[in-house]
């Protein structure tokens, strides 16, 4: 379980994260959703230690994170949104630096190596350095590092960013079956779509502060199952009804310009930051 | 042991590069050896001047060879590769992630000094290396490869490692005893030079080569250094809130 209490991080006077509080319960697959800029990053930096809270807390399992909890840190696996890897190493070089950093014995290091690498179609590759891999295929392999640990958490920092759709659903298959093992995922995204058809529970953070936290579903309903949009002087309006009927009405009351849709998080998300995601 | 784990990460550095950091391990060192040693003959204190030359090359690439093989990598490595956000977030304690690093980089200063001692078998100079040469040169790389953990922590972009070198290990390189005594220096100047690493160093090693006794107080000032720049980088990477 990941408890963040009250996480502040400034830089300067700027406050990228501002008083954070939520709660991921073991094996839940969690989203922080948010524009670019909104502390996702930021956030995801503090729970891998490398940026220190200006106040707050993390706690992982119960146990307060610093970068000495070696413990706490063994349970944790980082998917960074840059390819953070050394480029002059080989895959293989790859790999076994990240067993060795988490004292796996050789051996084990050598088959679930293979094993992930094979999984992700990497296998031939093996050899080559990071800086001749193409970026689909150093984005695989900053997972298959990540899973070679088999940490009991996953923090991904926008994993999919860049990615082609067909590549993006195999990540999507991926996730799913790590999290089906019991896995905590914690997923930063942009892609209102990814999260909505990969997270449990979404928390929609804005400059840096929490707006709603939510699953999918209870944000939606929360707001209105069904959106009328209107068109009218270069400006969209949307409004949200609960019911279909509701909706019909008013959309029969309306003018020409005007579209019945489902309501969908990227909806939840301009609602309550009045800013759209992508 | 993490120790075991960066001193692996530094040997297959080291066996990828390792013509490239050969070849530049012995380029300017050969230089001033030609330069000063071979083409401007001159003497030092009654002797040939390459016998007072030697230990001091000897002294200042553990000092380069130490200092340039951690400062350029953790700098990439923190800033460019974001390698170092693998490190941070896994379960290796940080000061064995910095003892190692302490320990690979006065290798490759140890190994720098042997590519220039090989290199100094034809001048027949006739001096002497001992054990405690070597303890001297391992102390003195690990005080020039923490000063480049340090520096590397500090350091706010790429470009900001070349310059380092330029305002730290290049006057060193030039003052601090390597080429010539620190003796006729004027008063002040003189005892500044003379408390600096690689004064001590060059000082210790000229002397075991001279088959002297060394002035044993440089292996303490050595150590105070050691332990005073370790404290820093060890508070870095477990306190400094942005790496």
């Amino acid at each position: 379980m990941i408890e963040i209490r009250d996480l502040t991080k400034k830089f300067g006077d700027f406050t990228a994260v501002d008083g954070l509080s939520f709660t991921i319960e073991t094996g839940e697959f969690f989203g922080l959703l948010g524009p670019n800029g909104a502390g996702k990053t930021t956030t995801i930096s503090m729970l891998s230690t490398v940026l220190l809270p200006s106040s707050g807390e993390i706690f992982i399992d119960g146990t307060r994170l610093t970068r000495a909890a070696s413990e706490q840190k063994r349970k944790l696996a980082v998917i960074t949104q840059e390819y953070s890897m050394r480029q002059d190493m080989t895959m293989d070089e790859v790999m076994e630096y990240q067993g060795r950093l988490y004292y796996l014995p050789k051996k084990e290091i050598k088959r679930r190596s293979s094993q992930l690498l094979e999984f992700a179609g990497l296998s031939e590759y093996h050899r080559r350095t990071v800086r001749h891999l193409s970026g689909g295929m150093k984005r695989k392999l900053m997972i298959c590092r990540a899973l070679l640990t088999e940490p009991e958490i996953l923090l991904l920092d926008e994993p999919t960013a860049g990615m082609d759709a067909l590549s993006r659903r195999q990540m999507w298959n991926l996730l799913r079956q790590v999290n089906d093992r019991n896995m905590t995922i914690l997923l930063t995204t942009h892609y209102i779509e990814e999260a909505e058809a990969l997270c449990d529970r979404v928390a929609m953070i804005n400059r840096g502060r929490l707006q709603k936290l939510d699953t999918p579903s209870a944000l939606i309903e929360e707001l209105g199952r069904f959106t009328v949009d209107e068109t009218g002087d270069g400006t969209l309006t949307s409004r949200h009804f609960s019911s279909r009927e509701e909706a019909i009405r008013y959309l029969e009351s309306a003018g020409t310009d005007a579209s019945l849709r489902t309501t969908t998080l990227e909806d939840v998300f301009v609602e309550c930051a009045g800013r759209k995601i992508t | 042991m993490g120790i075991i784990t960066v001193l692996w990460e530094k040997w297959v550095e080291f066996r990828r590069d390792f013509y490239k950091i050969t070849v530049a391990a012995m380029i300017s060192p050969l230089m001033y050896l030609i330069i000063f040693g071979l083409g401007i003959r001159t003497t030092s204190h009654g002797q040939p001047y390459i016998t007072f030359l030697v230990p001091g090359l000897v002294a200042m690439v553990t000092m380069t060879g130490s200092f340039g093989a951690i400062a350029q990598s953790m700098s990439v490595q923190r800033l460019y590769e974001k390698a170092l956000d693998q490190v941070m977030v896994s379960p290796t304690p940080l000061w064995q992630f910095i003892l190692g690093q302490v320990l690979g980089g006065s290798l490759r200063g140890l190994y720098a000094a042997a590519v220039i001692l090989i290199l100094t078998i034809p001048v027949r100079h006739g001096l002497i290396f001992s054990w405690l040469s070597v303890v001297i040169m391992i102390l003195n790389g690990m005080v020039f490869a923490t000063l480049a953990l340090v520096l590397s922590f500090l350091a706010k972009t790429y470009s900001d490692a070349p310059r380092f070198n330029t305002y730290i290990i290049m006057p060193m390189s030039f003052l601090c005893n390597t080429f010539f005594s620190t003796e006729e220096m004027p008063d002040g100047f003189r005892q500044l030079i003379e408390i600096m690493p690689l004064s001590q160093a060059s000082g210790m090693i000229r002397s075991i080569s001279f088959g002297e006794t060394p002035e044993l107080m440089g292996i303490v000032i050595l150590l105070a250094y050691l332990m005073i720049l370790g404290a820093i980088s060890v508070f870095f990477v477990y306190r400094k809130k942005n790496l």
